[in-house]
């Protein structure tokens, strides 16, 4: 039994499908990242997962519930994004009493040590606070909420370096704190690859994968040597990249359940150069639309 | 981490303690709002003349009406306020389904009106005092006993109820489209003209000239109803879009 169910879930605004006929179960207290291009349909899912506009056709259950107008999916979530409203009357201090009501996990120590920590003073008001600091008093309440769904999307905007890395943080010590189901959405795996456990990707509004990061460091490996070489080593293999480098070289990037165990080992006996293919490249290989790159928009 | 299972009442209850902070305008408007309707009535209203026999006499009727006229636009104007984007988008950070949103808007409203009828029936003796001291100091003609205070109160409050269960109605069809918050005015002031007012008397007559509190509060309490119900079936589907 999984915390988010999804079968089938399709999302159209108007004549733009947002959503493809999206399934995928997300277990109980995993941190899970939800990864994909500008337009892919990140937001639109996370909206629907906390029941904030309904799916045109599909199934969604969060804790075998559906989300749209549902008062226990709202008790138990929580959606963090740069455009959450509070009321601009209360400020930082009020805000903070506010959710600690309508949350019943709320963690008022957490609170108050992350609102010192940032430097925040409880007088100042939401509505004055910079983007990035906005984006952190919006985390901090995500956080404290320790609600048993808790989503993120994409938490980082604006934040600054040191902030960002303080945010993993947090979050990574106050889930083994507190284990519950997670959902970050990112552009920039590599930032969070080392807390998630697995990976959402979707493309156009589809899910083209959802498995462990482990799996999906061992995905493809990149193969870099002389042209001729890699071109007949690969001659009968899917090529998901290819990429010259000068005039005789060349990387070709391929799934690893492509080649065997020896032929790798031979290959790397002739010279040829093999390397892992990092999770964040390996997205960016499975979402980019195969016909060429930006290069050829100027030619 | 445990699932909590939600229970409506409760959280109606936080949301209306809640709406209160959150909406601490209000009540700064309203006073605003009513300092200068007394002001605005201080001037008098009613002039009647007499003189005959070697005397003169003039009387000027000093009431609450322009107070009372005041709060029930800041009604119309407040319960339109609470359905816009802003104020459902806050809620929606916070715990709240689409139907404890309209219940504890509801009773939000309810509160501001009772409050605002009990302050508008008041300064009434406001304005007196006003015009003894400062203005006119004639013979000041003054009666009201407690009963009078009540039920001025009650029915005050009712008209400034129905008149937030109309604000309420009219945001949430301007939620629905834009278009409406032009529409509904020009519809409602079109059809008075049209019809030269004789609605207008038909509906005045069937609410202003009820001469029973009890029947008053019935009708009152029944056209606010449907008012606040069609607002509710609405704003029932209404997508949360940041």
């Amino acid at each position: 039994m999984g915390v988010i169910e999804c079968r089938e879930v399709s999302k159209k605004y108007l004549r733009k499908k947002a959503l493809n006929q999206l399934s995928f179960t997300i277990e109980e207290n995993k941190i899970t990242g939800l990864i994909g291009r500008n337009g892919a349909g990140k937001t639109t899912l996370l909206k629907l997962l906390s029941g904030f506009i309904k799916p045109t056709s599909g199934k969604i259950k969060i804790f075998s519930e559906k989300p749209f107008d549902n008062l226990t999916v709202s008790v138990n979530s929580i959606l963090i994004d740069d455009q959450m409203a509070f009321p601009t009357a209360l400020n930082l201090g009020d805000i903070l009493v506010a959710a600690s009501k309508f949350y019943p996990n709320w963690d008022s120590k957490l609170a108050e040590g992350l609102l010192n920590y940032f430097s925040f003073k409880t007088y100042q008001y939401h509505n004055r606070l910079s983007k990035g600091q906005k984006s952190t008093f919006n985390m901090i309440v995500g956080l404290s909420s320790h609600c048993p769904l808790t989503m993120f999307d994409e938490p980082t905007t604006g934040m600054d370096e040191a902030v960002r890395k303080d945010f993993y943080r947090a979050l990574l010590k106050d889930y083994i704190a507190y284990p519950r189901t997670i959902l970050i959405s990112s552009h920039h795996l590599e930032e969070i690859e080392h807390i998630l456990e697995d990976v959402l990707l979707i493309k156009n509004g589809e899910c083209i994968l959802h498995q462990s990061i482990t799996d999906l460091k061992e995905m493809m490996i990149a193969i870099q040597g002389k042209k001729e070489e890699v071109s007949s080593l690969l001659l009968n293999h899917d090529v998901i990249s290819e990429q010259m480098i000068g005039t005789d070289y060349m990387q070709k990037v391929i799934k690893r359940h492509e080649i065997s165990e020896d032929s790798i080992l031979s290959a790397r006996r002739s010279g040829l150069e093999i390397n892992a293919v990092s999770p964040s490249q390996a997205c960016l290989y499975l979402t980019q639309e195969r016909k060429g790159g930006i290069d050829d928009v100027f030619n | 981490m445990s699932l909590i299972k939600a229970d409506l009442a409760e959280i109606l209850k936080k949301q209306y303690f809640f709406k209160f902070k959150a909406n601490i305008d209000v009540f700064s408007s309203l006073v605003g709002l009513q300092l200068l309707a007394v002001l605005f009535s201080l001037g008098g209203g009613m002039y009647t003349g007499y003189y005959g026999g070697g005397m003169d006499i003039s009387m000027k009727l000093y009431s609450a009406d322009m107070v009372i006229l005041f709060t029930m636009i800041w009604a119309l104007i407040t319960s339109v306020t609470i359905t816009t984007k802003p104020y459902r988008n806050y809620e929606f950070t916070f715990v709240t389904n689409r139907i404890s949103s309209s219940l504890s808007n509801i009773l939000f409203l309810l509160t501001i009106s009772l409050l605002a009828g009990f302050t508008s029936m008041l300064s009434a003796n406001l304005i007196h005092v006003l015009v003894y001291f400062f203005i006119d100091s004639g013979m000041l003609i003054y009666e009201q006993h407690m009963q009078d205070i009540i039920t001025g109160v009650i029915s005050t409050s009712l008209y400034i109820f129905l008149f937030c269960s109309f604000g309420y109605l009219f945001g949430a069809f301007i939620q629905v489209h834009k278009v409406f918050s032009g529409l509904i005015p020009v519809g409602i002031i079109g059809l008075l003209l049209f019809d030269g007012m004789k609605l207008n008397s038909t509906i005045a007559m069937f609410y202003f000239n009820e001469p029973s509190l009890f029947m008053f509060f019935i009708k009152t309490i029944i056209l606010a109803g449907i008012a606040f119900a069609v607002a509710i079936l609405i704003l029932r589907n209404m997508e949360v879009k940041r």
